[in-house]
C-alpha cells in the first residue's frame, strides 16, 4: 500500500517561505532540497489516502499564508498548531465519509488513518547529508526518455504504466515514482489525486468530491470500501469507460515543453502543404483569416471559430493553418466526435502532407500511445492530453458529445499549450460560441437588425457553399394528427407526394425520424403506399448491427429511400438527394439539428437544388429557427458575392 | 447510468408494456407457491422491456451436475468426466453470450460497482429458483489473491454476496484465501491446464465451521461465472478438507 506524506519546508531566513509538500517518497524530496540552500524539512504526518493528504495540503497552504499575511514569523508552535490543524481536519473528514457512505464499514477501524509525525524535524544547512537518506541511483538519459514520453499527457497510474510498458520502458513501481516526484519537484510534473476531496462549508458540512480528470463534481461520484488504499475512497462514474479515476490513483500531469530544435527542423519540414486543390474567393479569404490567427502572436487571443455552412468545404479551409502551425514547430490536433470521421479524416490529412507523421487516436486504435506531428483523436481520447499542441481544431463543435457537455470543453481547452490556439469548426455553432467569438455588425436598431460580420479577429463567417449555389430552403409543414397517420397508414400528401417524385426522378431520399421506434413504422408505411418501392427502403438507427452495410448499399443507390435517426445528420454526402424530417417537433430536432439535416442536400456543384421537407406536428419553434438560419446564410452569401463583384 | 435507466442498454427502464412481460418472466421461474416473491424480485430489476425480454434465461432441462442448458436433463459430457463430485451442483441464471460479456466486464474490469445490486438481484432470483428448500449456514465468495484485490480495489464476488446475503437472510464468511495468483483464463492452455492451475490455490482462513445442530453444514460458494468449474471444485475441495464431510457444498453462478 502507497503512504503519502505531508511535509512542510521551511528556510533558514524568513526570505524564503514555508510551504507544503505532499511526497510519496520523501527520501527523494530529502535529496533534492539538500542542494539547496540552507532548508529546513518538518513532517506533518502520513497517510495512504492520497485525496485525504492533498486536501491537508491545501489547507496548511492557507494556514501558512495567513501567517504570512499577518507577518507572523516562523515558529516550532506555528508548527504544532498545524498538526493540530490536520488532526481536526482527518476527523472531520472520518466523520463526514461515515455520514455519507451509509451502512458500508471501513476495512480498518476508520475511514482515514492518520499518523502524526510528531517529532520529526529534519534539518540541514547545503552540503550536510540526512542521516536516512541514501543517495539515488540517477540515470539522466532513462530520465528524459522517460519525460518526452509523458510530455503533454494527463494520465492514471495505471494509464501510465500501460503507456510505458507500450514503449517497451522496463521501470520497477519504486523507481518510477523516485523519478516522476523528482519532475513534479523540478516544477516540470504536477501530482493530483484522481478524485479529490474537500470539506465544503456552508449551513451543513458535506464532502465535496470532484474529478480532476473529467471535471464532474459530487453527483457522479460513489463512495466505496476501496482495496487498493484501505481507506475512504469515492471514483468518478462519469469517466468510468477511460478506466477508473479514483481517490487514491495518482494522476500524473505533465505540461509538453516546446519542441526541441531537431523536432523543430522534423516538423518544418512535415509543414509542406501538397495540395493542388483550389479555393473559391470566399473560401480563400476564410482560409487565409484562420492562418493569420494561427500565425499571430497576439496575446489574448486563443479561441478562434470558422463558421461555414455545410458544405462550404471546412476540412481544405484548415491546410493553410496547420502547416502554419508545423511550420512553428509544433504539434497539432485535430478532435472530432465521431470514430468514423476520425477514420475518414487522417488518410485526407496524411494525403496532403506526406512529410508529416498523421495518427488516428480513438479508443481502440494500436497508435493511442504514440506520438505524431498531427494527431487526430475522438473527443475522450482528448483527455488524456495536458497542454501538448500548440494548435487544437475542434470540429463539429455542436455535435452530440460536445454540445452541452462542460466535460469534453475542459478537456480539449487542456489539451491546449498555455496562451496557445484553440479552433472551432463548426457549420452550426452553439449559442455560446457564438456570443463570445462572432462579432455583430450594429444596425440602425440594434440589436434588432444586428448581423454577425463576415469576418473579425474571432472568427470568419463562410455563408455560401463552395460551388456558389444557395443553400436549399426548406419546407415547413404542420400535418394535423401526423403521428396517428403513420400508425394508422392514412396519406400525408406533403409525404408521399415527395417520395414520388424522388421515385420518378431517380433522386434518393433521407427520412429523418425522431426515435428508434418510429424508423419501422416509417418503413412499414411507405411499403405500404408504394409497394413496388419496398425493397429499395431500408431503416437504419445507432444500435443496428447491420448499420455500416447499409449506409454502404445507400452510397451505391442500392436503397433508394432511407428512414433514420439522427445518426445520419451529419458527415454523409450523397450526390442527388432529397431529405424529409417527420416529426420535426420533436426535442431531438434542435435548430443545429435541421440546418445539419437540411445541409445534407444539393452538396455537389451538378446538382445544387434540391427538396428539404419539414413535417411537423404542432407548430414549433425550431424548424422555424433552421429556416431563418438557413435564409440569412443565403442573404450573407448574395451580400458577400455582390461585394465581391464591385470589388 | 441513472438508477431508473435500464443497466443493459442505457434507456427507459419503465415502460407501459413491460409489467406483462416481468408477469410472464416470474411465471416462466417461479413455482406457485414462490410467484409473488418472484414477481418483485422480476420487477424491480433495473431493465427495460426489450432487456427483459432478450435475458438469456437458462431454461427447465439442465444438467443436474453443473447447471448447463441441456435437451435431456441428463448429466453433460463435461460433468461426466469428473469422478467423485465434492461440489453438490451448480446452478446459474444466464447464459453468457455478448451482452453478459459487456456487462460483467464493465462491473469486474472497468469497476462499475453500482451494477453489484443488479448482479445481486439476479442471484436472488437464482436461489428462489433453484436452491428453494435448502437452509445455507453460510455464503462464501470465491476469494481474490490480495495483490489481484489491490490492483483491482475490490472483490467484484465478495460485493454480490453481501447484498445477495442481506436479501437472503444468511451470513457471508470467508472461510478461504487464495494462495496462488493464477493466471487471466483467457491466458490458459485449455480444460486440464486450468484444472492444474487451480489445485490447491486456496488455503483455509482459520475460522470454524459448525453447521446446524446435527453438525451437518451447507455451504453456498458464490462466484460471477461458471466455465470450467475448476475454481469452485477447487473451493469445495480446500472446505472439505478443513471442515470435514458431513455437510454438503452448492454453488451458484450469474452465467454458466
Amino acid at each position: 500500500m502507497r503512504e503519502y506524506l505531508l511535509y512542510i519546508k521551511t528556510g533558514e531566513t524568513t526570505a524564503m517561505p514555508a510551504q507544503a509538500y505532499v511526497t510519496p517518497c520523501f527520501a527523494v524530496d530529502q535529496s533534492f532540497w539538500r542542494e539547496r540552500e540552507g532548508c529546513r524539512l518538518h513532517v506533518i504526518g502520513r497517510s495512504p489516502s492520497l485525496a485525504l493528504v492533498f486536501s491537508l495540503r491545501e489547507a496548511v497552504n492557507a494556514r501558512l499564508q495567513e501567517r504570512r499575511a499577518s507577518s507572523q514569523p516562523w515558529s516550532e508552535e506555528g508548527l504544532s498548531e498545524l498538526r493540530q490543524l490536520a488532526v481536526a481536519r482527518v476527523r472531520e473528514a472520518n466523520a463526514l465519509y461515515a455520514c455519507e457512505a451509509g451502512s458500508a464499514k471501513p476495512l480498518g477501524r476508520t475511514w482515514f488513518t492518520w499518523e502524526d509525525g510528531e517529532g520529526a524535524v529534519r534539518a540541514c544547512r547545503s552540503g550536510e547529508l540526512w542521516p536516512e537518506s541514501a543517495p539515488l541511483a540517477d540515470s539522466p538519459t532513462a530520465d528524459t526518455s522517460i519525460r518526452e514520453l509523458l510530455a503533454g499527457r494527463a494520465l492514471l497510474w495505471e494509464e501510465l504504466v500501460t503507456l510505458l510498458g507500450k514503449q517497451d520502458v522496463a521501470i520497477e513501481e519504486p523507481d518510477l515514482m523516485a523519478m516522476l516526484q523528482r519532475m513534479v519537484l523540478g516544477e516540470r510534473a504536477e501530482w493530483r489525486p484522481g478524485v479529490c476531496l474537500s470539506v465544503a462549508k456552508g449551513w451543513r458540512r458535506r464532502l465535496d468530491l470532484f474529478c480532476e480528470r473529467c471535471g464532474s463534481g459530487r453527483r457522479t461520484m460513489e463512495l466505496t470500501v476501496c482495496h487498493t488504499c484501505g481507506q475512504g475512497c469515492a471514483y468518478c462514474t462519469a469517466c468510468l469507460g477511460m478506466g477508473r479515476s479514483k481517490c487514491c490513483t495518482p494522476y500524473l500531469l505533465v505540461p509538453a515543453p516546446l519542441l526541441s530544435a531537431g523536432e523543430q527542423v522534423e516538423a518544418r519540414l512535415a509543414a509542406t502543404l501538397d495540395w493542388n486543390g483550389s479555393y473559391s474567393p470566399a473560401q480563400a479569404v476564410a482560409a487565409e483569416q484562420a492562418r493569420r490567427f494561427v500565425a499571430a502572436g497576439r496575446p489574448g487571443l486563443s479561441q478562434f471559430l470558422i463558421w461555414a455552412v455545410c458544405g462550404a468545404g471546412k476540412t481544405e479551409l484548415l491546410f493553410p493553418s496547420i502547416a502554419e502551425a508545423l511550420s512553428a514547430g509544433g504539434r497539432v490536433l485535430i478532435a472530432t466526435p465521431r470514430k468514423d470521421v476520425v477514420l475518414e479524416l487522417a488518410p485526407r490529412i496524411q494525403r496532403v502532407f506526406p512529410h508529416a507523421r498523421v495518427i488516428a487516436v480513438h479508443g481502440s486504435s494500436p497508435e493511442k500511445w504514440e506520438d505524431a506531428q498531427i494527431t487526430i483523436a475522438t473527443t475522450h481520447q482528448v483527455m488524456r492530453y495536458y497542454q501538448r499542441f500548440p494548435l487544437v481544431v475542434l470540429d463539429e463543435a455542436d455535435a452530440f458529445p460536445y454540445h452541452n457537455n462542460p466535460m469534453l470543453y475542459r478537456a480539449v481547452a487542456r489539451a491546449v499549450q498555455r496562451g496557445e490556439k484553440l479552433l472551432y469548426l463548426s457549420a452550426t455553432p452553439p449559442r455560446y460560441l457564438r456570443k463570445s467569438l462572432v462579432v455583430k455588425t450594429t444596425g440602425m436598431l440594434s440589436p434588432l437588425f444586428a448581423r454577425p460580420m463576415l469576418k473579425s479577429a474571432t472568427h470568419v463567417l463562410l455563408p455560401g457553399r463552395y460551388h456558389g449555389h444557395a443553400l436549399p430552403v426548406p419546407q415547413v409543414v404542420t400535418v394535423q394528427g401526423l403521428h396517428k397517420r403513420l400508425r394508422t397508414g392514412r396519406p400525408i400528401t406533403a409525404l408521399l407526394e415527395l417520395v414520388r417524385r424522388c421515385l420518378e426522378s431517380e433522386r434518393q431520399l433521407f427520412l429523418f425520424v425522431p426515435r428508434i421506434e418510429d424508423v419501422d413504422r416509417v418503413v412499414y408505411y411507405l411499403a405500404s403506399f408504394f409497394p413496388d418501392a419496398a425493397p429499395s427502403v431500408a431503416g437504419v438507427h445507432a444500435a443496428d448491427p447491420m448499420r455500416e452495410e447499409k449506409v454502404r448499399a445507400f452510397r451505391e443507390k442500392r436503397y433508394r429511400l432511407m428512414v433514420t435517426t439522427t445518426i445520419l445528420e451529419r458527415g454523409v454526402t450523397i450526390p442527388r438527394s432529397d431529405v424529409a424530417v417527420i416529426g420535426a417537433e420533436a426535442p431531438v430536432f434542435d435548430e443545429a439539428s435541421l440546418v445539419q439535416i437540411a445541409g445534407r442536400v444539393g452538396r455537389s456543384a451538378d446538382d445544387p437544388a434540391g427538396t428539404v421537407l419539414y413535417l411537423q406536428a404542432d407548430r414549433a419553434a425550431s424548424p422555424r429557427a433552421a429556416v431563418r438560419q438557413i435564409r440569412r446564410m443565403n442573404q450573407l452569401a448574395d451580400l458577400l458575392r455582390a461585394r465581391g463583384q464591385q470589388a | 447510468m441513472r438508477v431508473d435507466s435500464c443497466v443493459g442498454c442505457g434507456g427507459r427502464a419503465a415502460s407501459r408494456m413491460r409489467e406483462a412481460i416481468v408477469r410472464g418472466l416470474a411465471h416462466r421461474l417461479a413455482t406457485a407457491a414462490c410467484y409473488p416473491v418472484m414477481y418483485r424480485s422480476v420487477e424491480a430489476l433495473p431493465l427495460c422491456t426489450a432487456c427483459l425480454e432478450k435475458l438469456p434465461l437458462i431454461g427447465d432441462t439442465i444438467c443436474p451436475q453443473c447447471g448447463r442448458d441441456g435437451k435431456t436433463g441428463e448429466l453433460c459430457p463435461d460433468c461426466q468426466k469428473i469422478p467423485a463430485e465434492t461440489l453438490q451442483s451448480n446452478r446459474s441464471l444466464l447464459r453468457y453470450n455478448e451482452w453478459g460479456k459487456d456487462l460483467l466486464g464493465t462491473y469486474k474490469y472497468r469497476g462499475e460497482e453500482r451494477l453489484a445490486s443488479f448482479y445481486a438481484q439476479l442471484l436472488t432470483i437464482a436461489v428462489h429458483r433453484h436452491y428453494k428448500g435448502i437452509r445455507f449456514d453460510c455464503i462464501q465468495a470465491v476469494p481474490l489473491h490480495q495483490q489481484r484485490l489491490r490492483e483491482r480495489g475490490f472483490n467484484q464476488v465478495d460485493l454480490l454476496a453481501r447484498r445477495l446475503g442481506d436479501r437472503i437472510g444468511v451470513p457471508v464468511r470467508s472461510l478461504l484465501l487464495r494462495t496462488k495468483m493464477t493466471e487471466k483464463l483467457s491466458k490458459q492452455a485449455g480444460r486440464s491446464a486450468r484444472e492444474s492451475s487451480m489445485a490447491d490455490a486456496f488455503s483455509w482462513a482459520g475460522e470454524s465451521l459448525k453447521g446446524n445442530a446435527s453438525g451437518w453444514y451447507r455451504v453456498l460458494l458464490l462466484d460471477d461465472i461458471y466455465t470450467t468449474g475448476s475454481t469452485l471444485r477447487s473451493c469445495a475441495h480446500t472446505i472439505r478438507e478443513h471442515a470435514g464431510t458431513r455437510g454438503s457444498i452448492y454453488s451458484l453462478t450469474i452465467y454458466r
